[in-house]
Order: C-alpha cells, then structure tokens, then sequence
C-alpha cells in the first residue's frame, strides 16, 4: 500500500516533468484537404481529441475545393509556410517528390505502416522503395447499374462480357424518355480515365508498362472501339455526362433520376446517390467491370489517397505532424480498433485502406450491398499508374478521349493521339 | 521654383509609382525573363536554367502543349470576339433606351443594368450554371415556351465557349450601357434638331449623327471590352475546368493550369508574354482602324 | 369636392411628361423587358435560395417556392463561417480603397498641377500598366510575396494593390478641373504641399473620390483570382468569394442548388447595396472618364 502510494507520487511527479518539458515547443500544424465541411468538421474534433492529450500541437484545418487543391498545394510548395500535411492523391506523388516537397516517412513509422497496409497501396506511396506518405483512402471502380430499369427492359443480370454491354445498353437506350444506356463522364479528368482504365484492363490492357505507355495494344484499340460504338450507337448521349468542378453535375443527376441504365464509378459517390435518390437508393447494385474479348477475367483500377508531410516545414512542426498521423492512422484512436481516419473515410462512404481498418468495419461493409460489389472487385484491381508527369499525362488523355466521345475523332485517330502524347509527356517528364 | 517642383512631384509620385513599379512593373520584366528559362514555380528563382526560346517553340510546336495552347489561344480570341461584338452594339441600343425622355423608366434600367456589374463573378458562374442546366434550368424550359428544342449549353464543346460569352455579356453589358449613355449625353440635340428640320428620318438620324460622335466612346469601350474578355477566369475555374474537351479553356485558366499547377513556370511565362504581345497588337490595331475612320469622315 | 378633384386632376396632367402613343408604349414595354431579363438571373438566384431541395430538383423546373423558407441560408452559416469571411473581405476592400485614393490623390495631384521632366511620358507608362491582365505578372508575382514572407495572409493579398493606375488616370482628371487660383492662394496663406492636397483639392473632386471608392470596394469585394492563389487554403484568411467557392465541395449533387444560390445570394448583397446607396457618383465617374480626354 505504502509502495503504491510511492509509486503513484513518483509517477506523478515524472508525468508533471515530462508534460512540462513538452510544453516548452509548441508547433503549429496544418493540415490541406479537400474534404467537405461536414466531413471536415470530423477531422477538426479528431484534432481536439489528440490536442487534448498533446497540448503541445495545434492543429488547423485548411479546406480547399478539390478543384483548387493541387493548384493550392503547388503554390505552397517551396515555402516553409505551406500547409504541413496534405492529402494528396497517389498519381501526384512522383513529381512532388522530385521536387523535393514531401519528406520521407521517418523509419520507425515506415516499418509500422508496412506491416499495416496491403503491399499494393505502400507501392503507390513510395517512390523508389521509400515510403512517403501514410495511405489512408483506396477507391475502386465498379459497374454501377439501375435493377429498376433492367428490369423494364427485360435484363435479369448485369453484363458479364463487352458484347452482353452492348446488347444491354441497346435495350436500355430509349430516346423518347431521354434515357440513355450507358453512361459516359467528361470534364473531370478521372471521371473520363478511370472508367476507360477499368474497361482497358479488363480486357487484358494496360496503361503504362515499366514507364512507357502501352496504348497501341489490341486490347487498346478494342476499348477505343467500344467506345466509338457506344456512341455512334447512341447508347451514350456525351451531353448527358458532364462534370463540374467538384465532380457532380449532370452525369450524377442522370443517374439518380434514373435516365441512364448502367455507369462505371468509383465507390465514394456512394453518399451523393443515396442523398440524391433517397429511397429509390435501394434500386441500385454493383457489379464487376465487363470482361473484354481479350480478358480473361473482370479487373477494375484503383487508386489511393495519401497524408503526406511538407519537406519545407521547420523540423519540429514535421515530428509534430508525424506523430499526429500516427495516432489519427492507428488502432486507437477510433471506435473499436479503428482509426480515426477510417472513421471519417467510412462516414463518407469511402473504403480505409489500412488492414485492421478492414477488419474493424468489416460487419458495416459487408451489410453495405452497394459497398460490398467494390470490396469484391478490389481484390483484382490493378493501381491506376503513378508515374513522373501523371497529371499532365492524364489530362492530355482526357482530352483524347472526349474528343472520342463526342465523336471529333476515330476510335483508330483518338488510340494514335493518345499512345503519340502519352510517349511524349512521359519521355519529357522523365527528364 | 522648377527644381523645387520636381522634389515636390517626386514625394507626391513616390508611393503610387514605388508600388506600381515593384508591383506590376517588375513582375512584368521577370515574366519575360522567365520566359526564356526553365523553371519550376514551386522554387526559388535561382533554380531558374537559360533555354533560350525553347518555350515558345515548345508553344508553338505541334506536341500536345503545342496544340493545347494553340486551342487556349483560338478560344481566348474567339471569345473576346464575340463578347465584343455582342456587347458594343448592345450598349448603344440599351444606352438608347436609357436616353431617351419619350417613355419613362430610363433611371430605373440603367440601375438594373448597371448592377449586375457589381455580382461577384463566382455569384454569376453559380447562379448560371443552375440556370444552364440542360434539364433542371429554367433557360432550356424557357426556350421551350417558343418551341426552341433545348440547348446542351455547358454540356457540349459546341456550345460551352458561346455559353460563358453570354454570361459575361449578362454580366458587362451596364457599364458599357453607362458608357454609352455618357456618349449620347455629349451630343447636341440641336444636331438632331437640324436634321429632323431637314427631313431625316429616325433611322437616318442614327446613322448620320449618333453612330459616327460616338466613336470615341466605341473605341473606349472596345478596349476595355477586350482587356475585361481576356481576363475570364471565374466562370471557367468553377463550371466548365476547361471543358468539355478543352472547348473553355481560356488563356487565364490555361496558363494557371501549367505555371502552377504543373509549376512549368517558363512555359506559363512565354504564354503570358505571348498573350501580352497579343493583346499589344490588337489593341494598337483596333486605335488604327480608329484613327483611319476619324481621318476618313 | 369638385374642387378639389379639378386641383389633383390638374396636378396629375402638370406631372406627366409622357405622351402614350403606341411608340412610347413599345419603348415602355421593351424597357421592362430588358430590365426583366437583366434582372432574371439574380431574382431566379434568390427564389432558389428559398426553396426546398426537392423544388431545385424537379423536371420541369419550379418558379416559385410554395413556403418560402430560410433553411438554406441557415446551414450556408454553418457550413461557412460568414462571420470571418465578411470580415476579411472587408479589410481587403477597406484597406485596399483607403490606400488607393491616398495614393491616386498624391500621383494625380502631381501629374494634374506639377510641371516636371517625363511627367507624359511617366504618366504614359502607369497608364500601361492598367492594360496589363493580372495573369500575366501572377507567377512571378505569387514567389515575390512568397520572399516577403507574406503568402497565406491577408497583408499578401492587399500589399500588391495599394496603388491603381486607373485611380490616378481618374485623380488626374479631376484635379486638372481644380482652379489653379484656389491652390496657390492655400500656398500664398503657408500650407504645406500635402495640406493644400488633402484639405483643398481633394474636397473639391469628391465625386471623383465617391467614384473611386465604390470602384475599388467593389473590384476588392469581388476579386478572386489573385486571394485565392496567395491565400493557399488558409480558410481562417478567406473573404466571402472563396468562402462561397467551399459551397461547392459540400456534398454532391443537384440537391444542394438551394445551398450555393443562398451563398451566392449573401456574397451579391454588399457590393449592390454599396452601389445602389453611391450609383450616381459612380455613374458620373464613368461618364467622365470615358468620354474626356
């Protein structure tokens, strides 16, 4: 008893000197999103959990439209008073990091988040075998369908193959009603990418192999010719699919007003169609990506998000972040062995990547019909390429393949133009 | 008492002309000087390597930013084209309305009008992308009403370019109505008096008297028509990105796009110099063709 | 009683100066039209401000909300803190006009009323600078700030603005209408140079000042770009524009049109109410400086 009494005083005065000496720095940190306010909101009461055991660390929140948030995180680049964590999306990490803008994850948290996350998302946040950042979302594309209308148009299962795609999206198209069989997305670069991707690799293709685009394979030119045919067919109106700034817009609309059949998206719209349709939400399902004639089974693409941390910060503000993204990423910060960090993902409808994040929501994820058709279709998704000029790669493909959508180019014109610029770009931005 | 004067000016100048010399003036002169360099926007100056006109042979070139500059080039042209065409005339028929004391109601336009120069730019790229909404907006139920097929508006490259210059007519055409009004309030009425003496109709009033004592004001007009149409930005960043298939992409937004963006800050340099030249160009043509109609009439 | 019948009825005849003719009567109704067209948008804006999200979805479009409610504006507040936002556009726009007319005062005194060596030729070269779109200068000019260790503040966004040359080319004009006689008898009575600008001249052209003000209130009200690119996501900076533009990333989809109609609508009320309170001195500003000289 007397020892104890000892023990709890020694403690206490310990905790009293340790707590103290803490309180002599105090670092400021920031961290840049694109999240929405209400989702915001939950990363803010997240900051004031961990702000009230480390009265250390300030932590603000910096929101910026997605829009706005490469642009924003370019402009700061370079500065010490750029924001100090940032989320980023995988496909920008390569040039920040020749830049010399992202610092490397230090070593002990490096190998922590190794044995925590699949070994295909720590590929897409490192660059040369050094990790860089914590991932936090994955997304995955799925073929998103309407069982209300299949089913007025006589359809009892989704498409397997391209040709079943086709001959679905046939039946599906009906001009009177403005209702079209097969959405397409345009003006938003990785609504046009994206759902190509998938298609592409579900027919045994591949966007860029060891650092050199490969759009001049057969399994390419079948995709730009699924494509053309769509079109040309009128099985998708191009009018119908376009984005905005924060990727809604009228190819989100037609959806939930229940003018197109079929669309290929990414599992995160999961919260605009229920929010969009309410109880009609129950009339839609997820299925996998149509395998093309040279597949051999479905794929989809996936891409991630990732925290990274300034390079430019003073040292003391990046241990900060560091250690604040450790415990927002890790088992204790959120309800039942979750992260706080899958916590605010799975709010948003969107899959946390980190493997006991997987096993915390499992029960909420596989109760999720809509969700549970992306978790199934992860296992065979193939990341979207992370490479030196992504962005600008990305773009210059966008383009081609609007130009395909609305018709201004051949199936045969658009594959040329895109493999041509894609050579192009990379060659440049490997420089 | 000159020395004296020049001392004086200079105190009175110094703040405005300090400012605007290191605000405006130097950032000029580096833009040029990045222009001929490769740099990335996101480091300091010093990182900067001379590569003579690579750039604007790049720009130029037929790679992929070649041909997007090319496009960002024609559309700028394009819609400043048209915003001017649209507005110049538009302003003297509504300056027109506002003018004239045979109906009342002329007050109250020109206030109508004239605010909605005031709305921010991002309240009226909202507030039309509700309204050009193919199915939800009330422009295409409008158009319905005359039995007009509805429009794709911001949903096609046809018309997305043609949408945002009707947003910004919307938006300009006011002050450039005030503008008129300003020039129709110069001229004499015992000009028109004589004519109508005379025996000159309306119409012929207009052509022989109002449209040619008006061309100062046109020619202002025309102008900042021109500067305010290159400096789009808003309507493009918030609805269109550029799209659909780069058919909005304007100088502005393009040369944000690659100078931060992409931070290929000599690129963004040589397009801004080459839209500066540009714009040089035209604006000294347009006081030309000024110049020889004043000589003429 | 006839009495005074005859007396309004005479009164009611005094007061008409229009004729109807069927001629005033197509002027008339194009004036309405046109107004109504103008104003079409920013009503359409506030009646959707009111409505209920479902009445922004529906197919064909509804006009009229049928119970008019506030919710949207309610939840705009919080969702964007309106109250830092109004604030920080109001330093902006404040700060930035105080210094502009200071400044346009000084130089448009000196070019209007001093004789010196390359006054035209200086004067020429400000007056450039007003044809020079802001994208030109906005790379270099975003890495000067960044030296001056200004970026994500607002004195980054205001320092750049603190002079105009458009406010100097209006200055100019109106002191140059300032009798020379005025000036030099507040020289003759001893007041020093900066007395006889800000105690003489500049009561005399306060139209031009009225102008000025309202002209760059509302320019710095409304600016987006340039806040936007120095700002670089520090939300606690943001004036109302960019505030708004977060409106955009709240959820997804055509129900929230409610939402960023209201946002829009609280962003349009200062700089109109500004306008319709000061109209004719910014008319009057831009009659002056269109037409003369």
């Amino acid at each position: 008893m007397h020892l104890l009494r000892t023990f709890a005083r020694a403690a206490g005065t310990l905790a009293v000197l340790a707590s103290s000496t803490a309180l002599v720095q105090a670092a400021d940190v920031s961290f840049l999103t694109h999240w929405a306010p209400d989702t915001v909101a939950k990363l803010e009461a997240a900051a004031k959990t961990y702000s009230e055991s480390h009265p250390d660390t300030k932590i603000t929140v910096r929101a910026v439209p997605f829009g706005d948030l490469l642009t924003t995180l370019r402009s700061s680049g370079g500065g010490a008073d750029g924001a100090t964590i940032a989320g980023i999306y995988d496909a920008w990490l390569p040039d920040l990091v020749k830049d010399k803008l992202v610092a490397p994850v230090p070593d002990a948290m490096a190998a922590d988040t190794k044995s925590n996350w699949p070994a295909g998302v720590i590929g897409a946040a490192s660059i040369g075998g050094t990790l860089y950042g914590i991932p936090n979302e994955i997304d995955v594309y799925a073929l998103n369908y309407n069982k209300k209308l299949f089913a007025d148009a006589g359809i009892t299962a989704p498409p397997k193959t391209w040709d079943e795609l086709l001959a679905d999206a046939e039946k599906l198209t009906d001009k009177s009603k403005g209702q079209q069989g097969f959405g397409l997305i345009n003006s938003w670069a990785a609504g046009v990418l994206h759902p190509f991707s998938s298609l592409l690799v579900s027919n045994g293709g591949d966007l860029v192999v060891d650092g050199k685009p490969t759009l001049d394979s057969k399994a390419a030119t079948e995709t730009f010719n699924l494509y053309e045919t769509l079109v040309k067919k009128g099985y998708s109106d191009p009018a119908m699919g376009t984005s905005d700034a924060n990727t809604t817009g009228p190819f989100l609309d037609n959806f939930v007003s229940e003018k197109t059949g079929m669309i290929i998206m990414a599992n995160w719209w999961e919260s605009a169609l229920k929010s969009g349709m309410g109880d009609k939400f129950a009339d839609i399902a997820t299925a996998p990506i149509p395998v093309g004639p040279s597949g051999d089974k479905a794929r989809s693409i996936s891409y991630s998000w990732m925290t990274v941390v300034n390079a430019k910060a003073p040292a003391d503000e990046q241990k900060a972040a560091w250690d604040f993204l450790n415990w927002l990423n890790g088992p204790s910060s959120g309800p039942n062995g979750a992260s706080a960090m899958g916590d605010i993902l799975m709010s948003m409808g969107i899959l946390p990547s980190r493997t006991s994040d997987g096993a915390a929501f499992a029960d909420r994820l596989n109760s999720d019909p809509f969700l549970k058709g992306y978790t199934e279709t992860l296992a065979n998704a193939k990341g979207f390429p992370v490479v030196l000029g992504g962005q600008e790669f990305s773009e210059a493909l966008q383009k081609t393949l609007e130009a395909l959508q609305f018709g201004q180019l051949s199936a045969a014109d658009a594959q040329s133009q895109a493999q041509s610029d894609a050579t192009e770009i990379l060659t440049r931005a490997a420089q | 008492m000159l020395r004296k004067q020049n001392r004086l000016a200079a105190a009175m100048l110094a703040p405005a002309t300090v400012l605007i010399g290191v605000f405006i003036l130097v950032p000029m002169l580096l833009t040029i000087w990045l222009s001929f360099q490769n740099w990335s926007t996101q480091t300091g100056f010093e990182t900067a390597r001379f590569v003579g006109v690579q750039n604007f042979v790049d720009i130029f070139s037929n790679s992929s930013i070649g041909r997007d500059f090319k496009t960002a080039l024609v559309n700028t042209a394009i819609y400043t084209v048209l915003s001017v065409v649209l507005i110049l005339p538009l302003s003297v028929v509504l300056g027109l309305l506002v003018h004239q004391k045979l109906a009342p109601g002329g007050v109250f336009l020109r206030t109508v009008l004239f605010s909605t120069y005031m709305v921010p730019m991002i309240a009226v790229a909202l507030v039309f992308s509700k309204l050009y909404s193919p199915t939800e907006g009330p422009i295409n139920q409008i158009l319905g009403w005359f039995f007009i097929p509805p429009q794709p508006w911001l949903s096609s490259p046809k018309t997305a370019l043609v949408s945002v210059v009707l947003l910004n007519v919307w938006q300009q055409v006011g002050y450039f109505t005030v503008l008129a009004v300003a020039g129709l309030t110069q001229i004499p009425d015992s000009l028109y008096e004589a004519a109508r003496i005379d025996g000159a109709r309306a119409i012929e009033r207009f052509w022989a008297i109002t449209l040619p004592l008006l061309g100062n004001t046109l020619l202002f007009s025309a102008v900042i028509a021109i500067i305010n149409s290159v400096q789009v930005f808003e309507p493009v960043a918030l609805i269109t990105q550029g799209g659909p298939i780069d058919s909005t992409n304007v100088l502005t937004y393009h040369i944000r796009r690659v100078g931060i963006e992409r931070a290929q800050g000599g690129l963004g340099s040589a397009m801004a110099v080459t839209l500066m030249l540009a714009l040089i160009v035209t604006i000294v043509a347009v006081f030309a063709f000024a110049r020889s109609r004043e000589a003429r009439t | 009683m006839s009495a005074t019948a005859n007396r309004s009825d005479r009164r009611l005849l005094e007061r008409s100066r229009y004729r109807l003719t069927p001629g005033t009567a197509l002027l008339t109704s194009l004036i309405i039209l046109v107004a109504i067209v103008a104003a079409f948008p920013l009503l359409w804006m506030v009646l959707s401000s009111l409505k209920t999200p479902q009445e922004t979805m529906t197919v064909p479009p509804v006009w009229l909300p049928a119970t008019p409610s506030l919710d949207a504006f309610f939840k705009v507040a919080g969702v964007v803190s309106l109250g830092s936002s109004f604030i920080n556009s109001a330093i902006i726009a404040v700060v930035a006009t105080v210094a502009i007319n200071v400044t346009s005062l000084m130089a448009g005194y000196a070019f209007a009323k001093y004789e010196f060596r390359f006054r035209e030729p200086l004067f020429a070269l400000l007056l450039a600078t007003m044809f020079l779109p802001p994208i030109v200068t906005l790379i270099p000019l975003y890495r000067m700030v960044s030296y001056m260790g200004l970026t994500a503040s607002l004195a980054g966004v205001i320092v750049p603005n603190l002079a105009n040359a458009f406010g100097i080319f209006l200055m100019r004009q109106f002191i140059k209408g300032v009798p020379d006689e005025l000036i030099e008898a507040a020289r003759i009575d001893g007041c020093s140079e900066m007395r006889v600008l800000f105690q003489i001249v500049a009561p005399s052209v306060l139209p031009a000042i009225a102008a000025l003000t309202l002209f760059a209130f509302v320019y710095h009200w409304n600016s987006y770009l340039w806040p936007l690119t120095v700002l670089q996501g520090n939300t606690d900076a943001y004036p109302i524009v960019i505030s708004l533009s977060r409106l955009l990333s709240y959820n997804r989809g055509a129900m929230n049109t409610g939402l960023v109609m209201a946002g829009a609508t609280l962003a349009v009320l200062p700089p109109v109410i500004l306008f319709v309170l000061l109209q004719r001195f910014f008319v009057d500003s831009v009659v002056s400086s269109g037409v003369k000289g």
